[in-house]
C-alpha cells in the first residue's frame, strides 16, 4: 500500500516535468523503497549511493558551518542528480536533464519530498 | 571471526609456512632442552627492541609484563599443539599490536629477532648434531611463519576495522549504509 503511494508520489513527480529522467525513494540506510529508474541503472547502487551522499551531504554542511542540510546538488555533464531528506527516514534521489531549470525541479522535488514524508 | 573463519586462516597459515605434524613434534621434543634458555633469550631479546628509538616507548613502561608474556607464548611455541586455541591466541596478538597503535613493522621485525636468537640457541644445543639442528631450524622457522602469518592477517583486519570506524564518524555514515553500499558493489 505504501510502496504504490510513493509509487504515485514518484510517478507524478518524474511528470511534473520533462527535465526530470529518474527518481527513487530510498531509506536513510540505502534501500529503495520505491523508484522509477531507466533500465540500466542498478536500484542497489542508486539507492546506497544516494542515501550515502546525502549522508556525507549532512556532515558537510554541518562541519563547515552552513547550517543543517537541505540537498545534496550533482552537476555531471550529462544532467544531474539531486538528493534530499524526505522527512527523518528517506531520502529522494532524482536525476535531471543538463537543461533543466533547476527552480522547477527544486520545487517539485520539495513537495514530493513532503508528501513521501506523510507516507512514510 | 568464527571458529569457521579461524579453521580457514589456520589451513591457510599450515599450507603456507609448511608447519607439519612432524615439526610440532620436533619442537615439543626440544621443550625440555630450550625451557632453561627461555628468559635469556626473551631478555636478548628485549635488550635490542629497547635499543630501538621507535620501539621503547612501547615497551619501557610494561617491559616485566610483556618479558612474561613472552616467555609464555615461547613456552607455547615449543609445547604446541598448533590448533584453534593457538590460532585466536595469536590473532588477539595482532588485534592488541593494532590497539596499541605499534607499527606494523614491529611483528616481522620482532620475529626476526626471536629468530635469530632462537638459530643461536638451537646452535649450542646441537652444535655436534647437525642432522637434529637443521631439523629443528626448519621447525622452528616453519612454525614462527606461521605465527607471523596469524598474526598479520588480525593486524590487517583490525586496522581496517578501525579505519572503517573511523571513516563512518567523520562521513556520518551508519554501518548498516556501509554495508549496503559494499554489498550494491559486490564484485
Amino acid at each position: 500500500m505504501r510502496e504504490d503511494m510513493l509509487a504515485s508520489i514518484l510517478s507524478d513527480l518524474n511528470g511534473s516535468s520533462a527535465d526530470i529522467e529518474a527518481s527513487a525513494v530510498i531509506s536513510t540506510d540505502g534501500l529503495i523503497m520505491a523508484s522509477l529508474l531507466p533500465a540500466n541503472l542498478d536500484e542497489d547502487r542508486v539507492g546506497a549511493m544516494s542515501a550515502a551522499m546525502l549522508s556525507l551531504g549532512d556532515r558537510t554542511a554541518s562541519e563547515l558551518t552552513r547550517g543543517s542540510l537541505e540537498m545534496v546538488l550533482i552537476k555531471g555533464s550529462q544532467g544531474y542528480v539531486v538528493m534530499t531528506h524526505a522527512g527523518e527516514e528517506a531520502v529522494v534521489s532524482v536525476q535531471a536533464k543538463s537543461s533543466a531549470k533547476l527552480g522547477l525541479v527544486f520545487l517539485d522535488i520539495k513537495r514530493a519530498a513532503e508528501a513521501i514524508s506523510k507516507v512514510i | 571471526m568464527d571458529d569457521h573463519e579461524y579453521e580457514q586462516l589456520l589451513q591457510y597459515a599450515k599450507q603456507f609456512s609448511g608447519v607439519t605434524d612432524d615439526m610440532e613434534n620436533t619442537l615439543q621434543g626440544l621443550y625440555g632442552r630450550v625451557k632453561p634458555h627461555m628468559a635469556e633469550v626473551t631478555d636478548s631479546f628485549y635488550a635490542v627492541l629497547l635499543d630501538i628509538p621507535k620501539a621503547k616507548p612501547f615497551l619501557v613502561e610494561r617491559i616485566d609484563a610483556l618479558r612474561e608474556t613472552h616467555i609464555k607464548w615461547l613456552e607455547s611455541v615449543f609445547s604446541g599443539p598448533f590448533d584453534l586455541i593457538y590460532v585466536k591466541a595469536m590473532y588477539r596478538v595482532g588485534d592488541v599490536h593494532v590497539k596499541a597503535k605499534l607499527p606494523v613493522e614491529f611483528m616481522a621485525g620482532s620475529m626476526a629477532l626471536v629468530t635469530t636468537r632462537l638459530h643461536q640457541l638451537l646452535g649450542t644445543i646441537f652444535k655436534d648434531d647437525p642432522k637434529q639442528l637443521m631439523e629443528s631450524v626448519t621447525a622452528v622457522d616453519a612454525i614462527l611463519g606461521f605465527t607471523l602469518m596469524v598474526m598479520q592477517q588480525s593486524y590487517e583486519s583490525s586496522r581496517l576495522a578501525e579505519e572503517l570506524e573511523k571513516f563512518l564518524k567523520i562521513t556520518g555514515m551508519s554501518r548498516t549504509l556501509f554495508d549496503n553500499l559494499a554489498s550494491a558493489y559486490k564484485e
